[in-house]
């Protein structure tokens, strides 16, 4: 069977508990579902010393305040899908893995889940026979072929739906608590494609709660039905003026994951507010996504196929939310 | 958390840390026991408390076999630390409430059950939350348990059964009650055979009672591994392993210069050795192996190991394989030197095919590649040794042929084979994949050897992905011509084979892809070449249809080319050019039954064909395809004159009859149709039929569960058995009763006089007069002895059968115009099984073939990059379908009674595999218009080929 390195284990009672732990050593992980982690210790690109466990520290269920939806990071992930007032996050955590791994894995690592590569979480013979990886013990990326830059694939599912309907994330660090547009979290290093400083835990996601005329929608591209990592994530926010298919578009965002180390949100949509969501109007931002969404070789599937994927699978979202239709089986 | 570069040592753990005390309430209980931190949830529950219910099949998250319930959720046990789980309530399979399983046991959904335990977990959840779901509600809550037996058909039909009332059986579901082994009707004239029935050993499964190779631990029980090669090809110039001999906790290390003997399942054709010696010739080639105190040590002691390589440019595809710049293999298996990297050429023919091409109205000619993939089963591969203070050695082995890997394991360690004891637990799934002797047997056995000790070595999941034996990929030219009343008149195949970096079974292979193509579709001239090369990739094999996939993939589509050019319904030209029974095929193989007419007549009704082939919309379509397989391959493996199969009977006092055959059950259900065929000549119900399988001390020799032998073969040798049990039982009784022995009868659980049938015995009663008139012991044997068959030129008698089954297919697809992506929406298939003699095991080997032609149609793909390592050794990256996306597979029974089968019952486990690539692609074009000649049909390579066709403004 696979091996891990050996580690200490310490379960914190509480986020603060768990910060105080963290820094208490050196070479220490947070880990909450460990679905993400444990394969990643067992294929050995990543070690620790010490695990604090936070799976029963964090806050797990979500609450509303004022206007938005505070939702615990310890939130398993099969529990966000029933959370329907939000349903493109409800959509994207029940389309995560498998029934097992959603009952197992929380928002907060979902959110942090670490960037995946077919070169990288492979084992550690495979990985030596292909003389290792730019992000973990080699010089060299196998997906650009070059040294320089690591595309290691932001896969979460969560992430893309949470950034269209405008999410913020508190995270907990020695010097205390702070708040961050989850915008702001990611950056194009798949080596290191988190914002966060040392040790700061991810506590809550809040997501403002939508307005009634809000649609929004997660789709996910994959072979598999289960079990699988998105190929592409596609998540729009659609805020139409009225309840009918020809009412003006209000505001648009629409956010592409698995395609590279950061979310790709498709710029330029506010040219498409004020007017009705056209069939015109629709392929115009279809072609902004083809144009914009450069999927890189780090994730199964060819990349010039999964790009078309990006300007059918908007066409196909923003339809449907318009004309409120249900999504296909 | 970092990430930390020391390529110096790769594998082993850096550091440990000390067990520590870990209280796990498990099934209503506290357990306290100690373990490092490190250790998962999955291997405290196995490896500590014994619970080995719960099984292992990636060790990573991808499988779901690992499935336990943690506070009622199912979770993956090999993703969870022990220490995370305590506190929380666990539920193993042990401890999950009997209904559940015995709903999969009346459903026949338990095959080679290695999954199950997860997948009862899962469904009991489901059940918990939701006492009447919908199917689709069922599909999702069991999608992370894979499963590479049923097609999950039965599975899901077993849940609705565990939410419903058991289908009448609810009283089943209480603890400790016997449940009957048979719950239909049987067949008109039978006692027993046609009933509806359970597997004999299908509780045992769906309660984790049933013990796999790896839940055998045995006292002082050292941890194998095998160091492998990071080189696709090269020479091994220097192996130093002082220093992981001198590491504590090491018993033994092994080099392959230690066992220098040759092997192969094929006798003639030894190129493979327990380890490298001199070269290794693909990534994951063994080249030592070491048995330690446990795992973390053995890897530990593996990186110690210095091998100084001097790597050899690698042969990755035909092309260079037939250029023969390198040479996989410097030498052949005589020892002489060789030139290409040719294999195996065969070249036959028969009529005069370019004539009859020639004189053609209607020609196809296009180059078909079928692409590898491999067998995937859940259990990786496991073998446990021990040597007696004696001298004599057990190996148990997850294997399907007991007596083959007997026989090597004896030339390999130069141990009298009558020293030898191999027995197959039970196994987790094999499909082809353990159908040969592999390293790990022999190494365990000689680690044992030299370590004192018995010694475990488990396949990792990429080790399994390395060991392969998978489907070969091939290239396919095939040209064929058809008269204009669609009179199919001739076929030349020339195809080039991937062989991978060794023999495996590749002579027969190489038969196999042009032998069994030439029924049930009939032909007149017919010329095939089939060339395997060897390649520096893992070694390709038997997968589930050997070697006769991939030739009728192009063979079903070039049929369906023709009848489109002659505007000739699809099914009629099969129809057309049908074999009857007692036909010979053009290149001399008997039929002695075959039904595809009445199958191809099912398909076509249940698909509604004839309304709707050709007639439904653009993105939409029908495609039939059909096949014709071997009902075992008709000679043995190494040639001798003793019989291939033999059943033992042993008769006790007490009313049960024990079965003693060495047949390999891999979960196709072997066991279960010998206690039918011996309760049906006896009397007995199939309860009280014992059977002991594959153990090489314990039952007479049978070959093993390969070329879908074992009900023709194994069940021939049954019937004799327990037709002279039953002929002594009768004329014992008739000289009680002092009547003419004809006068007996025989019905289930009674003896009775046709005369005066009120005057009755039951059976048992029965075997007590026999016993005693006997004076010994009641006892009996069968056998199976080989039949001549086969053409009468040389290579005639491989792909000759006794007999050969007959399958069609009707697919229906939707193709996204779009995406390129293939939905299967349904499959009728029909097959003729001969006898079916325990239809729900035959419906399951049909959906079981349907699922996984299924999958490597749309999906599956083992392949390699341009070092020759593998693209993704694992169950996330080699995707198998999931319960989700697996088609709706509608199943038929045709019984066209073989005349030599026992009571004409032929193969069912592999044909029906067969037509379901070609059904696809030929659903395609109907659907959109294009011919796929390349498999999987994965959404870029559809889409691409639709913008072929028609350019559009996409």
């Amino acid at each position: 069977m696979l091996r891990m390195d050996g580690f200490d284990y310490v379960a914190a009672r509480d986020p603060g508990e768990a910060v105080r732990l963290w820094h208490a050593q050196p070479d220490t992980a947070y880990i909450a579902g460990g679905t993400d982690l444990l394969p990643n210790l067992k294929h050995r690109f990543v070690q620790a010393t010490t695990l604090v466990g936070i799976a029963d520290a964090l806050p797990r269920g979500w609450a509303r305040v004022g206007g938005d939806y505070e939702i615990g990071a310890g939130t398993r992930l099969a529990e966000l899908a029933t959370l329907q007032a939000l349903a493109p996050v409800a959509q994207a955590a029940g389309l995560v893995a498998s029934p097992q791994l959603r009952n197992m894995g929380t928002l907060g690592g979902n959110v942090l889940l670490d960037t995946r590569c077919l070169f990288l979480n492979q084992s550690d013979f495979w990985r030596k026979s292909l003389g290792y990886c730019l992000k973990a013990e080699g010089t060299w990326c196998h997906v650009v072929g070059g040294p320089k830059t690591c595309v290691a694939t932001q896969s979460s599912d969560t992430v893309p739906a949470l950034m269209v309907m405008g999410a913020r994330i508190r995270l907990l660090g020695p010097a205390g608590q702070r708040e961050l547009d989850l915008n702001d979290l990611f950056k194009f290093n798949g080596m290191d494609h988190l914002k966060l400083s040392a040790g700061e835990l991810l506590t809550h996601v809040v997501v403002p709660e939508p307005a009634p005329n809000f649609r929004g929608s997660y789709d996910k591209v994959r072979t598999r039905g289960s079990i699988d990592f998105p190929q592409l994530g596609v998540a729009v926010g659609l805020h139409l003026a009225g309840p009918g298919a020809d009412a003006p578009v209000e505001a648009l965002r629409i956010v592409i994951g698995a395609v590279s180390p950061q979310p790709k949100a498709l710029p330029g949509l506010e040219a498409f507010v004020g007017a009705p969501l056209t069939d015109a109007a629709i392929e115009a931002i279809a072609e902004i996504a083809h144009a914009r969404t450069r999927p890189q070789g780090s994730v199964h599937g060819d990349p010039a196929w999964r790009r078309h994927m990006a300007r059918v699978t908007v066409a196909r979202a923003l339809r449907r939310l318009r004309d409120g239709t249900e999504a296909d089986a | 958390m970092s990430v930390k570069p020391d390529p110096q040592h790769a594998s082993a753990p850096r550091s440990t840390r000390p067990a520590r005390a870990i209280v796990l309430q498990v099934n209503g209980e506290a357990h306290e026991l100690s373990a490092p931190p490190s250790w998962t949830l999955l291997e405290l529950l196995r490896y500590k408390l014994g619970l080995t219910g719960t099984k292992q099949g990636c060790d990573k998250g991808d499988c779901g076999a690992c499935t336990v319930l943690i506070d009622g959720q199912p979770s993956l046990s090999c993703c969870t630390l022990g220490v995370m789980a305590e506190g929380k309530q666990i539920t193993t399979i042990e401890g999950v409430p009997l209904r559940v399983g015995r709903a999969f046991d009346i459903a026949g959904a338990l095959q080679c059950g290695f999954c199950q335990p997860g997948m009862i977990c899962s469904a009991h959840a489901l059940l918990a939350r939701e006492p009447a779901p919908s199917v689709g509600q069922i599909r999702d809550a069991l999608s992370g348990n894979l499963c590479r037996c049923t097609g999950y058909t039965k599975i899901i039909e077993a849940v609705q059964l565990a939410a419903g009332d058991m289908g009448g059986h609810a009283d089943l579901a209480t603890e400790g009650l016997r449940t009957p082994v048979r719950y239909g009707q049987p067949a008109d004239g039978f006692l027993v055979l046609g009933a509806r029935g359970r597997k004999a050993d299908s509780i045992q499964k769906a309660t984790g009672e049933a013990i796999y190779a790896d839940d055998i631990a045995l006292p002082r029980m050292a941890h194998g591994r095998i160091l492998r090669s990071p080189h696709a090809h090269a020479r091994i110039k220097r192996i130093d392993t002082r220093a992981a001999a001198a590491l504590p906790g090491v018993y033994a290390v092994m080099t392959g210069a230690e066992l220098p003997e040759p092997f192969c399942v094929i006798p003639w054709t030894p190129d493979e050795t327990a380890l490298c010696i001199d070269k290794v010739r693909y990534v994951g080639d063994g080249v030592a192996a070491v048995a330690a105190k446990d795992e973390e040590t053995a890897i530990r002691a593996m990186d110690l190991i210095e091998v100084e390589y001097e790597v050899l440019p690698a042969v990755l595809d035909l092309d260079a394989a037939e250029r023969a710049e390198t040479l996989v293999h410097d030498t052949d298996w005589k020892g002489r030197p060789r030139r290409d990297n040719l294999c195996k050429d065969v070249d036959l023919a028969f009529g005069e095919v370019e004539p009859a091409l020639q004189a053609s109205a209607v020609t196809m000619d296009a180059t078909y590649f079928y692409e590898g993939n491999t067998h995937a089963p859940i259990e990786p591969h496991c073998a446990v040794a021990k040597w007696s203070p004696d001298g004599k050695l057990t190996v148990w082995s997850s294997t399907q042929v007991p007596h083959y890997l007997h026989r090597e394991l004896g030339k390999v360690l130069g141990v009298p084979t009558a020293e030898i004891r191999v027995i197959q637990p039970t196994l987790g799934g094999a499909f082809g994949g353990k159908s040969e002797p592999f390293d790990l047997e022999f190494c365990a056995a000689w680690l044992a050897k030299k370590a004192g000790r018995p010694v475990k070595i488990l396949y990792t999941r990429e080790e399994v992905f390395y060991s392969h034996r998978g489907r070969h990929p091939m290239e396919m030219h095939i040209r064929m011509g058809a008269s204009a009343e669609g009179r199919l008149l001739a076929v030349d195949n020339d195809i080039r084979i991937d062989g991978g970096g060794y023999h495996s079974f590749g002579m027969i292979t190489s038969y196999y892809a042009g032998q069994i193509l030439t029924g049930p579709v009939n032909f007149d001239h017919y010329h095939f070449r089939a060339r395997r090369f060897y390649t520096n990739k893992p070694c390709c094999g038997p997968k589930r249809g050997h070697g006769s996939v991939q030739p009728r993939f192009a063979f079903e589509c070039g049929l369906d080319e023709l009848a489109a050019q002659l505007g000739m319904d699809p099914i009629e030209i099969r129809r057309k050019n049908a074999l009857s029974g007692g036909d010979v095929t053009v290149n001399g193989q008997l039929v002695p039954s075959t039904g595809l007419r009445e199958c191809l007549d099912a398909v076509s009704r249940m698909s509604d064909w004839t309304e709707r082939h050709g007639k439904l919309p653009r993105g939409r379509g029908l495609g039939v395809a059909c096949s014709m397989y071997i009902s075992g391959t008709a000679y043995p493996i190494y040639p001798n004159e003793l019989p291939q199969s033999g059943v033992q009977l042993l008769a006790d006092r007490s009313g049960r009859i024990t079965v003693f055959c060495g047949a390999s059950d891999i979960g196709q259900g072997s066991d279960g149709m010998l206690a039918y065929i011996v309760a049906e000549e006896t009397g007995l119900a199939p309860d009280d039929i014992v059977v002991h399988s594959s153990d090489t001390e314990l039952t007479p020799v049978d070959l093993g569960a390969y070329s879908s032998r074992v009900t023709y073969m194994v069940g021939t040798a049954a019937q004799e058995a327990a037709r002279s049990l039953r002929d002594r039982m009768r004329a014992a009784l008739a000289a009680h009763w002092s009547i003419a022995e004809d006068r007996v009868g025989v019905a289930l659980g009674f003896w009775f006089d046709r005369d005066d049938p009120a005057r009755q015995l039951d059976t048992k009663a029965v075997l007590q007069i026999a016993e005693a008139a006997a004076g010994t012991p009641l006892s009996a044997v069968g056998g199976y002895r080989t039949r001549k068959v086969g053409g009468a030129y040389r290579g005639g008698t491989i792909g000759a059968s006794p007999a050969y089954s007959t399958t069609a297919h009707v697919a229906e697809v939707s193709v996204d115009l779009e995406t390129g992506v293939v939905t299967v929406e349904k499959v009728w298939v029909a097959h003729d099984c001969g006898r079916a003699i325990n239809p729900v095991m035959v419906e399951g080997q049909v959906e079981g073939s349907v699922y996984m032609g299924y999958a490597e149609a749309i999906m599956e793909a083992q392949t390699y990059d341009e070092r020759g390592l593998h693209r993704g050794p694992n169950l996330l990256d080699y995707r198998i379908p999931t319960s989700v996306e697996t088609p709706d597979i509608f199943t038929k029974i045709i019984e066209t009674i073989d005349p030599g089968g026992p009571y004409g019952a032929k193969e069912a486990g592999e044909g029906p595999l067969h037509p379901i690539i070609p059904a696809i692609a030929n659903a395609i074009y109907d659907a959109v218009g294009v011919r796929l000649r390349r498999i999987p049909f994965t959404p870029d390579v559809v889409l691409a080929t639709l913008r072929a066709q028609a350019p559009s403004p996409a």
